[in-house]
């Protein structure tokens, strides 16, 4: 999987052109990014192989005179590159007004490092036939296996990433992919009808490809599930999370609220909390691109910052958020590889990747032989942060009911957790030996600005308000 | 385009063929604390190339990207492999919008302005509401956009318009004595006026000061839940969006012709259409990406399903009109007047964490940030709680209001009464 031929022939350009802007600015970099995304999707009526939504190829241009950071995004950086940096610098003569206001006190660090990184993937090996056989197969499978599906869906889609990052002291390029796989049925059983997906993840086809048809069984029984759930009766609960909503309490309970832009803005209750208890001292969290393989995983961030591998809780304390460049910059602390954009043509927030609790001591047998009546809950459907104010909002697709130390037959579903994060967090007690990472997710900042992440952990013991 | 329409044209495999570019133009402004800490420019024009192949009785289609940088050896590569994905799809046929021209232009007064000098006025129009004691703006990010959209096909279609929208983000801030407290706000406009920007941001302000004050009731609250337009367009939009031809094509959707969506109402019947434009509804356009015009259409009459709305493709499949992909939504407005929403207890939600909406769970509910209590005396603004409850009880007997709203592509009422909500 080669890097991207566009990019490695705008190298030059790139250095030029920063050389040109440093003649005006303390700081200035170029970001390439040269993104191939493909969506091959068939149904009981249609097929489809298209460009996915992650396709881009474009250029962002950073610059910082120390006072006001400024971005200027384009498709093309050839030509002549004098000029182009005037028109770029002309965009930025702001009015006197303006420039008053300036934050001030912004300094990028620049050390030098030239890298190229690259990490495999099987991806070119499959013909677009190919993949669109395995999917036909595989929605063929589900149509067949249940009469009460009413529609089946089956698609791959891929994204290959080629980024090129230029500044005065960094030369950067990497280059890899990642791919979802994923099955949908439309099901009615009964009155009731619900939909259902199941997917599989990773950064090699074959591992997709093979893992596909082991999702129908998952697929037909959380069908079944939800057919049969119930509402659930809201109350506080002993409750038990499966992996994906152990990520989901990472990433949307806690994880946003040490993104460290959000600690510049004061927007983060966090910020006080570093060094303190937030959570039961057998928790432990971390994020980082380079923490795992999944899909908020990279060489180096939107900023040209080394991924990382941040511990943010501790035995229970706050040791640290995550940062963009330009946070790490106002708070004076070291950039931890978490500056991301949504694409080029949108800012570098400080944001997560892959965010989980660690693995614990406990057996999850032991840890359901402990709740008199509680649920377990399973599978996310989303979340929503409130970093400020620590509320919460994570909803599961189902909850099963545990009764005298034991899973019954009883479903419920939707199941909205909400409360206050720290007596969430202070409230779990036990925490399984084991670990899941899901890439398949979606995080907004607010209501935008959408990368790839991944989450999950083990499955923890705690005590929460459900609804 | 000219070279694309030419090499298109060459290849005797190419039946048809749509080019889609979108021009977006941007600046945007980054306070933090009130102080200006980054600013962007962006000029970013996307080009997609669709192409249909038409084999053994069926349709294909595919999609490529076309940059500057691309030469024209790249194109007819780029063409001749379109082609051959498009040959492996065997999707019923359909033909494509034929032969319309036209320029339109999205009306707004964004135009009047030069997109800095604009942003600066905006500026200043957010921070012209922070006056209020011990209340801040944490963080503005203010955001304009010019879009300049074009369709070309085969048939000789051949149509460009431009919109702009512009959206504030805000976050209020309240330090009081024992606890700082924020809220979120998203503005989202197309028509510049500064004193509808600083209203809307005093009014966020005056609330955030409210979130200090709230208090998780020590009492069970058993009353009704009043929702505001950012809830109900949620609400609303779920309801819509069944009814799209893509969702009954695909076997999706919940409700057809001749359902109703209130069982036995007791309450104000509702009534939806979808619309092209909308004044003030950022979602507003004359055509969608196939290029079709777009009008509007009844979806629901009196609760009762009467019609449904979408792409041409899946229009056609179904042997509906192609409406287009229409992207506003207006509601009719209710019986319920100002008198009605004090008539007796509520709990009136000013913000939520987001409310879940679920039809195929029957499901509505969500984690209250800040709502206030109206016992009939005196206002408690309330935080802690959630409320839950059944869909299509809910539905049963809402009362919306006379009045309207508009929130981002919604237009309709501003506030509903809801019962039969546990909140808890």
């Amino acid at each position: 999987m080669p890097f991207s031929e566009f990019l490695d022939s705008r190298r030059k350009d790139a250095k030029a052109l920063v050389a040109e802007l440093r003649k005006e600015f303390a700081y200035a970099s170029v970001l390439g990014a040269d993104i191939k995304s493909k969506s091959v999707r068939v149904d009981r009526n249609t097929s489809n192989i298209s460009t996915g939504r992650d396709t881009e190829c474009g250029f962002v241009i950073k610059l910082s005179d120390g006072k006001l950071i400024y971005e200027y995004s384009l498709d093309d950086i050839s030509g002549d590159i004098p000029a182009l940096a005037q028109n770029i610098t002309n965009a930025f003569r702001l009015n006197a007004k303006l420039m008053d206001c300036a934050v001030g006190n912004l300094h990028l660090s620049d050390e030098p490092l030239v890298q190229s990184f690259c990490r495999p993937s099987d991806l070119h090996n499959y013909s677009d036939n190919q993949l669109l056989d395995v999917c036909i197969e595989n929605r063929d499978k589900l149509l067949s296996a249940n009469e009460y599906i009413l529609n089946a869906f089956a698609m791959v889609s891929s994204y290959e990433v080629s980024k090129l990052f230029i500044s005065e002291n960094r030369e950067l390029d990497q280059n890899f992919a990642w791919i979802n796989g994923y099955l949908m049925a439309i099901y009615k059983e009964t009155e009731k009808m619900v939909q259902v997906r199941e997917g599989v993840y990773g950064d090699q086809m074959e591992t997709i490809l093979s893992g596909m048809p082991a999702l129908i069984d998952k697929l037909l029984r959380k069908a079944k599930i939800l057919t049969l759930a119930k509402p659930i009766t809201p109350g506080v609960y002993d409750v038990i999370t499966d992996p994906t909503i152990t990520g989901l309490i990472a990433h949307e309970a806690f994880g946003h609220g040490v993104e460290m832009d959000q600690f510049v803005k004061d927007r983060a209750l966090a910020k006080q909390y570093v060094g303190k208890y937030v959570a039961s001292p057998i928790c432990n969290m971390r994020d980082g691109a380079a923490s795992v393989v999944s899909a908020g995983s990279y060489f180096f961030d939107d900023d040209g910052v080394l991924a990382g591998d941040t511990q943010i809780i501790k035995d229970g304390i706050l040791v640290t958020g995550i940062s963009d460049l330009a946070s790490a910059a106002q708070l004076g602390t070291t950039p931890t590889g978490n500056g991301r954009r949504e694409s080029s043509r949108r800012k570098a927030y400080s944001r997560m990747t892959n965010t989980f609790f660690e693995k614990g001591t406990d057996k999850l047998q032991d840890m359901i032989a402990s709740i008199d009546h509680g649920y377990m809950l399973f599978e996310t459907n989303n979340g929503m942060e409130d970093p400020k104010n620590w509320a919460i909002q994570c909803v599961a697709e189902y909850g099963i009911e545990i009764k005298d130390g034991k899973l019954t037959e009883n479903y419920v579903s939707p199941v909205v957790m909400s409360g206050y994060v720290p007596d969430l967090l202070k409230s779990i007690s036990m925490i399984s030996d084991d670990f899941v990472i899901t890439g398949a997710g979606m995080c907004g900042k607010g209501y935008k600005e959408w990368v790839r992440v991944s989450d999950g952990g083990p499955a923890l013991k705690v005590k929460v308000k459900l609804g | 385009m000219n070279t694309i329409m030419k090499l298109l044209q060459a290849n005797k495999d190419v039946a048809d063929y749509k080019i889609n570019i979108h021009r977006k133009e941007t600046c945007e402004l980054f306070y933090i604390h009130g102080k200006l800490e980054t600013v962007r420019a962006a000029d970013n024009c996307e080009k997609e190339v669709t192409v249909y192949v038409d084999h053994d009785g069926f349709k294909g289609d595919a999609q490529f990207y076309v940059y500057p940088s691309t030469t024209e050896e790249q194109l007819v590569c780029l063409i001749s492999e379109a082609v051959a994905k498009a040959k492996l799809i065997n999707n019923k046929s359909y033909s494509l919008p034929s032969a319309e021209t036209g320029s339109f232009i999205v009306e707004s007064n964004f135009r009047d302005y030069e997109s800095t000098t604009l942003a600066s006025m905006i500026s200043d129009a957010v921070f012209e509401a922070n006056t209020l004691s011990g209340a801040s703006l944490n963080s503005v990010e203010i955001f304009i956009n010019k879009h300049t959209e074009t369709v070309v096909n085969s048939l000789g279609l051949h149509k460009t318009q431009v919109r702009y929208d512009a959206m504030v983000e805000a976050i209020p801030t309240f330090n009081g004595d024992q606890q700082s407290v924020e809220l979120y706000e998203q503005y989202n406009f197309s028509q510049f006026d500064p004193k509808d920007i600083t209203e809307e941001i005093a009014g966020k302000l005056q609330e955030v000061k409210l979130r200090n004050e709230a208090i998780t009731p020590a009492f069970p609250l058993n009353c009704k839940v009043v929702l505001n337009k950012l809830e109900l367009s949620e609400l609303f939009w779920n309801l819509a969006d069944d009814l799209n031809y893509a969702s009954i094509y695909s076997h999706s959707n919940l409700r057809s012709k001749g359902d109703f969506v209130q069982k036995n109402p007791t309450g104000d019947k509702i009534g939806i259409t979808m619309c092209g434009q909308i004044n003030g509804c950022i979602r507003s356009a004359k055509f969608d990406s196939d290029g079709l015009s777009l009008s509007s259409i009844r979806l629901i009459e009196n609760s009762e399903v009467v019609g449904y709305y979408g792409a041409n493709r899946y229009g056609q499949y179904l042997k509906e009109i192609p409406t287009g992909n229409l992207r506003c939504l207006s509601v009719d407005t209710g019986s319920a007047d100002e008198a009605a929403f004090s008539a007796e207890p509520t709990l009136e939600v000013i913000s939520m964490s987001g409310l879940q909406v679920d039809f195929y769970s029957d499901y509505i509910g969500g984690e209250i940030r800040l709502a206030y209590y109206h016992d009939g005396n005196k206002v408690t603004a309330v935080t802690g709680v959630s409320i839950s409850g059944s869909l299509s009880e809910v539905l049963q007997d809402i009362r919306l209001s006379q009045k309207a709203g508009i929130y981002d592509g919604y237009c309709g009422p501003e506030k509903a009464i809801l019962d039969h909500l546990k909140i808890f």
